[in-house]
């Protein structure tokens, strides 16, 4: 492995790409699906301004204490859930990715980060009108024990790699890959999919558009980032065949199922009043059966062998087709190229 | 585990008492397993539930397993109407002559229909056929009972079950209890459906029935801009999809003389409609909605343009409101000429937008010598069509064909300025008259059999239908002095068609085959003819509207002789044309496709002459997700016993389509084709086909996944050549989508990358291809012509 002492800029010489240094070769570009994941990201951008929460207020008021019990829960999780992600980017990610392409995707992935963080804000300040409680919603990964214990698990992997300035050493790169397997699969691809599926949860029964239509875009979003993410690790998988081994296997087993109980731990907080149609039961074994598929995309056997039990999660793999006087659609894209002609197919 | 009953007490849960319950109404459901939905129900509940969250949460998981079965959907529906009528039943409503009164004593019904339904109270009961209800799919009675029940003011129960529900609105526009109840089984067939308001007012005491609106631009004073605003909030408040036209007021930079100031143009003045649109609740039910018309000569066509992006200064965004663009022909040619085209301030030339054809091309030309801003015509257009792709936005209508094929621009003076919300309707409107058109759909599929189309039972439906549109116009309550004012002279209805890919289905046509074109053209001349012979008896017991002198039908000229068109039943026609000529027609116009999302889903039919969007999709509303399968595709699986989970994930993982489903034989993939799938040349040909036998116009929606601009212009070239009135929403699909959570993760996706030498990856599809990672776009609908 080589080691350099400044930012390299690797000009016309190949490198692996979590090599470190400061490559600026954009032609020829070694990882064009990079580029492209940036591209399409830029076509799904959407304003927090487009999201209409006007019929939630309405809707807040017709739930049950349990409903509302859940809804303040999870509120609280969403006021620093994306910070937590974009600090990770920030601190981690795009120092080691050593790409410009690949810099370009994490800036656009930073932008989105905040675009989420103004929605959860924006919501927070919609649903929670009393100050202190707001204020209680931003402590809640000091003061609300299931909350904390998923930003324990946070931190900790964050912290793994903080002093790590250069990749320099199998280890490092080790630490780096895990705390970039831990945000794409438990932290983005564990925490916010458990967290959505209570918000279709709750659009599947007819409640609470704005904050679904909201959650359809960061889903969406969401969904980007951890495909690339996935690109990322498939393609130090290719480059370094050999971090793939035994014991990262191990190590990414253990902290999954680590993140499954985090998981369920806030899923029985959440639910711990009672929830007609969403059993903590229920949750588990979806959660189990989401940790099996991050597993499968990383390659590595399922650990569960769970199925979905949530038939409203169903619904969101299929295509939408909203009345849009009802609500806004999330479907247009935005950055549309060519120029006027008169004898293209259509 | 226990559930809480409606006194309070505990009591354990019960399986085989939920399987009895299911059982109760799986009755033909052959494919239904009672105990799968009982013990999935009871896996969802809380101990301490109450047996209403049981008897809901049934309901649901029984709705849920419809992605497997669609027979769970018709379940769903009748567990549903059981809950509804179990509710009605609690406040002590046995009977619908009961629910009347009940509904009259809350202050929901209005007198008038009380009285009518008092008077024939025996007969009108045992005219209610409960039966009607197994027709019903989960999706379309969910609908009926979230948003189409009356409901009591303070608990909110509905009061009515959906049998009561339509033989009330029947009873609300009939004068016998034979016509209420024919009308009501005509309803209950799921045959015909009017549009929505009409079905959440008819028989109340609020009798806004009418759908549409048409609002003439405001004069270009301030004066008037202001009464515009109070006039659309008004007809907002109850119900109705405006259209309103913007073309007369001044644009940006123009002089105001009275303060020697400059106008900031008509952006801040949309900017003000769009919140006024915004804060007026229509009926309790969804914020209004408005369309806004704009020539594209006018100086700030620019700006209003961009009203719907979501980046730049948001005071110059207008979220809610849909915008159109209204076209003169000359435009149209100078892009194709790639001529030049001027801006010009209306305070310049105030007559353009009273001109069309001819009249207006001189009126032009002499302005241009004013003009604000040259710009290329086709910088222009391409503006146009990257505001279609963004937003879907901008409709593509077209100012020349709309008032030279209509039978109201017969006199000298009687303009078309616009267009409604959803592009089907165009009436002459001014100041003084705001255009009001009440609308009502066939459901083709309930018309024909794997034989062909039951023309006597269309045209029966066709008579029946035209005698209760013609009638909401003497019952209507109009929320404007301007509506009031036009609909009583002109008595337009807009009879439209709904379930035509169910037909096609059905008879297993592929929605592009030329036989396809040929029956949905000779279905549309059906439907009109029969229609102008409705109008034309009704006109001889009535007399003719009273504006019938000043249209072109009252000088000999019908609809398919403007266009110059074929027609398939010559002997009819000039039948028909005799008697108008004799007595006049009751209604100037008659047909209008409306988009019918609404009314389509509670009729369990595709949407009005639309092809399918996907065979798997889901619908999002007010009431909640649902999933909706192609039913017909079922079968044909099941025939061929290929459906299966492993069959149902691929179509799934396929975004809907059954393309690669090689298993079927390619005429079948062919016929299962989605909207994605289709060449648009064909959508708008078979829209030009049918066009001379609609006298006002289609919501014609267009479909690319992928738009570029190059594909629009010349799409939207093609269907203004194609001499279209109207063209409406251009439906895309996002760049990326969620990534799918219940699809199994494909084995080559977990495969390491193949090479360090491709470090593309161009290797196998990662976690979300983009190229089959798509979701439907859904356009913005207004309810109002549902």
């Amino acid at each position: 492995m080589t080691t350099v002492s400044s930012p390299t800029r690797a000009v016309g010489q190949t490198h692996a790409l979590l090599d470190p240094g400061m490559d600026l070769t954009l032609r020829p570009m070694r990882y064009p699906r990079f580029f492209d994941r940036f591209r399409d990201a830029i076509k799904n951008t959407w304003t927090v301004e487009e999201v209409d929460l006007h019929s939630d207020l309405a809707d807040l008021a017709k739930l049950s204490a349990a409903e509302r019990h859940l809804v303040s829960r999870l509120v609280a999780f969403f006021a620093t859930g994306d910070t937590i992600v974009a600090n990770n980017l920030v601190l981690n990610l795009y120092q080691h990715v050593n790409s410009p392409e690949g810099r370009l995707y994490l800036s656009r992935q930073l932008f989105e980060e905040a675009v989420h963080v103004q929605f959860y804000l924006n919501l927070l300040d919609t649903y929670v009108p009393d100050e202190d409680e707001r204020t209680a919603a931003f402590a809640a990964v000091d003061n609300i024990p299931s909350i904390a214990r998923k930003a324990e698990f946070c931190f900790r992997w964050i912290d793994s790699v903080f002093e790590l300035r250069r990749l320099s050493t199998r280890d490092d790169r080790r630490a780096f890959l895990l705390n970039l397997i831990c945000f794409a699969a438990c932290i983005e691809g564990l925490f916010f999919y458990g967290a959505f599926a209570y918000v279709y949860f709750l659009r599947s029964r007819g409640l609470l558009h704005g904050l679904a239509s909201g959650t359809n875009w960061v889903f969406r979003d969401e969904s980007m980032h951890m495909a690339f993410a996935f690109d990322v690790i498939d393609t130090v998988r290719a480059e370094e065949p050999d971090l793939f081994d035994d014991r990262m296997r191990d190590e990414v087993r253990a902290m999954l199922a680590e993140a499954v109980e985090c998981e369920v731990q806030f899923a029985e907080d959440l639910l711990e009043q009672g929830v007609s149609g969403m059993s903590p039961a229920d949750m588990r074994e979806y959660l189990q059966h989401v940790a099996d598929r991050r597993l499968a995309l990383l390659g590595i056997e399922p650990m569960y062998g769970s199925r979905n039990p949530f038939a409203f999660m169903e619904l969101q793999d299929v295509q939408e087709l909203s009345n849009f006087f009802e609500r806004r659609v999330s479907a247009y894209q935005v950055g549309v190229t060519g120029t006027v002609s008169f004898d293209d197919e259509f | 585990m226990q559930v809480r009953k409606r006194d309070g007490r505990l009591e354990p849960v019960d399986v085989n008492k939920i399987v009895r319950a299911v059982e109760r109404w799986a009755g033909d459901l052959d494919e239904v397993d009672p105990l799968r939905v009982a013990t999935k129900t009871i896996n969802g509940l809380y101990d301490g539930a109450s047996t209403a969250e049981l008897d809901r949460l049934s309901i649901q998981t029984a709705a849920e397993l419809t992605g497997e079965e669609p027979q769970y959907s018709k379940l769903a529906a009748r567990l549903l109407v059981a809950y509804v009528a179990e509710e009605v039943r609690d406040q002590g409503v046995a009977a619908f002559s009961e629910s009347i009164r009940y509904g009259h004593q809350l202050g929901l019904i209005g007198d008038t229909t009380a009285d009518f339904v008092a008077r024939h109270a025996a007969e009108l009961d045992a005219a209610v056929d409960e039966s009607n209800d197994l027709r019903f799919e989960y999706f379309g009675v969910r609908t009926v009972a979230d948003r189409y029940l009356l409901r009591h003011p303070q608990t909110r129960l509905v009061v009515e079950t959906p049998q009561y529900w339509l033989l009330r609105v029947a009873c609300g526009l009939s004068s016998t209890a034979e016509e209420a109840i024919g009308f009501y089984r005509l309803m209950s067939s799921l045959a015909y459906l009017p549009s929505s308001p009409t079905l959440f007012n008819s028989g109340t005491r609020h009798t806004q029935m009418s759908s549409c609106f048409l609002v003439d631009s405001p004069r270009d004073e301030l004066d008037s801009i202001y009464e515009r605003y109070h006039q659309v909030a008004r007809l907002s408040k109850f119900s109705g999809g405006i259209g309103i036209s913007w073309s007369r007021v001044r644009g940006r930079g123009a002089l105001i003389r009275g303060t020697n100031g400059t106008s900031n143009g008509i952006v801040p003045f949309l900017k003000t409609l769009d919140a006024g649109v915004a804060a007026v609740n229509q009926g309790g039910r969804r914020k209004g909605a408005a369309c806004v018309y704009l020539e594209p000569w006018h100086p700030d066509i620019e700006q209003f343009l961009e009203l719907r992006d979501n980046t730049g200064e948001d005071a110059r965004r207008t979220h809610n409101l849909n915008l159109a663009n209204w076209l003169p022909d000359e435009f149209m040619r100078r892009v194709e000429a790639d001529g030049e085209w001027s801006l010009i301030d209306p305070s310049d030339a105030p007559d353009l937008p009273d001109l069309w054809g001819e009249e207006f091309e001189a009126a032009y030309r002499a302005a241009e010598k004013k003009a604000v801003k040259t710009v290329k015509a086709r910088d222009l257009y391409g503006r146009m069509m990257r505001t279609l792709a963004q937003t879907g936005n901008g409709w593509m209508t077209f100012k020349d064909a709309a008032n030279r094929l209509s039978n109201q621009t017969g006199a000298p003076g009687n303009v078309i300025h616009l267009s409604n919300l959803c592009t089907e309707i165009l009436e002459v409107n001014s100041d003084e008259e705001t255009a009001v058109c009440n609308l009502g759909s066939i459901n083709l599929g309930a018309h024909v059999t794997a034989d062909g189309v039951d023309w006597a039972k269309l045209r029966a439906t066709v008579r029946t239908a035209v005698v209760f549109l013609d009638r909401v116009i003497d019952i209507n309550y109009y929320p404007s002095q301007q509506a009031e004012a036009s609909n009583p002279r002109w008595r337009p209805v807009g009879l439209g068609l709904m379930g035509l890919q169910d037909a096609f289905f059905t008879l297993r046509l592929p929605f592009d085959s030329d036989a396809a074109r040929e029956l949905s053209t000779a279905v549309q001349e059906e439907i009109f003819l029969t229609a102008l012979e409705a109008s034309v008896e009704l006109a001889a017991r009535f007399g003719p509207h009273p504006a019938y002198a000043e249209t072109r039908a009252a000088r000999g000229e019908l609809h398919p002789q403007l266009w110059g068109a074929a027609l398939g039943q010559p002997d009819r026609w000039s039948a028909v044309q005799a008697q108008i000529a004799e007595h006049g027609l009751r209604n100037s116009l008659l047909i209008a496709i409306a988009p019918t999302a609404t009314i389509a889903s509670i009729a369990g039919c595709y949407e009005c002459i639309e092809p399918q969007v996907s065979n798997l999709f889901k619908r999002e509303t007010m009431s909640g997700e649902f999933l909706q399968i192609n039913t017909y595709l079922v079968r044909e699986l099941k025939d061929r016993g290929l459906w299966t989970a492993p069959v149902r994930e691929r179509i799934k993982r396929a975004e809907g389509s059954v393309a690669d489903l090689a298993e079927l034989p390619a005429e079948v993939r062919e016929l299962f084709r989605t909207a994605w799938e289709l060449p648009q040349r064909a959508l708008i040909d078979l829209a030009a086909a049918r066009a001379p036998f609609i006298d006002q116009s289609q919501s014609l929606n267009l479909f690319l996944s992928a738009p570029t601009i190059g594909k629009l212009s010349s799409m939207y070239l093609y269907a203004w050549k194609s001499g279209l009135k109207t063209t409406y929403y251009l439906r895309s699909r996002p760049a990326t989508r969620i990534q799918q959570a219940t699809v199994a993760v494909l084995p080559a996706q977990a495969a390491p990358a193949p090479s360090v030498a491709s470090p593309s990856l161009a290797g196998p599809a990662l976690s979300m291809a983009p190229v089959v990672a798509l979701t439907l776009e859904n356009p913005e609908v207004c309810e109002a012509c549902q």
